[in-house]
């Protein structure tokens, strides 16, 4: 199936444009349909704090809408593709389908269990597949070092996630960057959260976990971090500076989002299709080096 | 942070006469935290937790004891239940299985309906009946969208209002400042 329910959510449309710009651009270069549902809402994860029903509840209705459409959903952020999966899995469950239902009626919508939940970098990987990209790959990106970054909810809850992958030893989104033609670069806090998750609550726990990160980074020779999470990118972009300042560092490393950088290596314009003129941390340097 | 003040309230004396022997049952009653009753304590949560890491007093296995001894008040006043960042790690180590981010949910579900919620969480649930997303409908963002050539965002919310009222969690009121 080449046609998508795009599950936005709420962070991505709203402060990483970019995300939500370069994904649409490689998707059109691939021929992926997305279809943008107007009535979708947030996810439902952080309302799960105060109740694990209205969470359920409000994945549920998502869940509903697409499937409505005949649609799977494609979703952007780890997060988002995190709790709609641990919904699918609670809703298989009859009689907490029947209970989420009866409450759905009042909106007209009901889940039958049918919709399957994949991030679009899984999506890639899956149904385009390393080779497919390899062989579209235009630009040399060889000189490129880069440090992946998955995101927690990309890879865990483990049981939600089918076989996907290893959270502990992750190799999808390595192989995603090996097919533009970079490097990745091993690193020691590789499967450090970046603590997104918590940032309402306490921007200092944010930002120890963020300095523990970009500290690892700083010694070795990389030229980006790639990670495919706007919650992620918004921690070690716009949290870089507030950690510097912070910490007295000088940390000075772009962060680029997976869309971005296979978007440089098929030759998409860096501003017109990828945004890469509005991050935070400048990726200038990034581009003069595959110039 | 108010670190001194947790710490105290982590390290004082407690007397046994004040565990409420139900509360365990209670928590565990939940589909979603009973595997808590096979925890060992072991501590693989905590060995796993980033957020342990960077401060070491947040700690899952503590709080997992705390529930199991019936530690209620200090278990759902504490602030640390809310320092969770939802990496998963501790399920993921967890020989038991035991889904640690769930049962945490479970708790922090009991302690907003006691009112104990830091209020972040209530306005952001406020914001997803107005909009149906956690943000409002800023203009610089619109305009942005607009020149960047991407679809306009229909935030009507509609819906949204109507799930969280079914959901109840529009009456969860803060009552007392946990921040």
């Amino acid at each position: 199936m080449n046609k998508y329910a795009l599950f936005l959510g709420c962070t991505t449309p709203t402060q990483v444009p970019q995300y939500e710009m370069s994904a649409r651009w490689i998707c059109k270069y691939f021929g992926i349909e997305l279809i943008d549902v107007k009535d979708f809402i947030c996810c439902g994860i952080n309302q799960v704090n105060l109740s694990i029903e209205a969470g359920l509840l409000m994945a549920a209705m998502n869940l509903a809408l697409a499937e409505d459409k005949k649609l799977d959903i494609l979703t952007l952020c780890a997060a988002c593709t995190g709790a709609l999966l641990e919904a699918v899995e609670k809703l298989k469950d009859q009689e907490t389908r029947d209970k989420i239902n009866n409450k759905l009626q009042a909106i007209g919508v009901e889940y039958k269990g049918n919709v399957k939940v994949r991030h679009i970098s899984r999506v890639f990987y899956e149904d385009l597949g390393i080779e497919r990209i390899k062989k579209e790959t235009k630009k040399d990106l060889s000189k490129l070092h880069v440090a992946p970054h998955y995101g927690c909810h990309y890879l865990k809850p483990k049981s939600a996630l089918g076989g996907f992958d290893e959270p502990d030893n992750p190799k999808t989104l390595h192989q995603l960057i090996f097919a533009t033609g970079a490097y990745p670069v091993g690193y020691e806090t590789l499967n450090l959260c970046c603590g997104g998750k918590v940032f309402p609550v306490s921007e200092d726990l944010v930002d120890s976990l963020v300095q523990k990160k970009l500290d690892d980074l700083a010694g070795k020779e990389i030229d980006a971090m790639v990670l495919q999470c706007q919650t992620c990118y918004l921690m070690y972009s716009d949290r870089q500076n507030e950690v510097n300042k912070k910490y007295g560092k000088q940390y000075n490393i772009p962060i680029i989002l997976y869309p971005q950088l296979l978007g440089l290596a098929l030759g998409a314009d860096p501003v017109k299709n990828l945004g890469l003129n509005l991050h935070t941390v400048s990726v200038d340097k990034v581009l003069e080096k595959i110039a | 942070m108010n670190k001194k003040k947790e710490t105290a309230m982590f390290k004082r004396p407690v007397s046994s006469s004040d565990f409420d022997r139900n509360f365990r049952s209670e928590v565990v009653k939940h589909p979603d935290a009973s595997g808590l009753s096979t925890c060992f304590s072991c501590g693989a949560c905590t060995a796993g937790c980033p957020i342990h890491e960077v401060f070491p007093e947040y700690d899952p296995r503590k709080l997992a004891k705390m529930v199991k001894l019936g530690m209620r008040k200090q278990v759902l006043s504490s602030p640390y239940i809310w320092y969770c960042a939802t990496c998963h790690n501790c399920e993921q180590r967890c020989p038991q299985n035991v889904k640690f981010f769930n049962v945490l949910n479970v708790l922090k579900n009991m302690a907003a309906k006691e009112g104990y919620a830091p209020s972040c969480w209530i306005k952001q649930t406020k914001q997803v009946g107005k909009t149906g997303i956690v943000f409002s409908t800023e203009e610089k963002w619109v305009k942005k969208r607009e020149e960047l050539l991407l679809p306009v965002l229909k935030l009507e919310g509609k819906d949204a209002k109507k799930i969280i009222e079914l959901s109840g969690i529009n009456k969860i009121k803060l009552k007392v400042n946990s921040e």
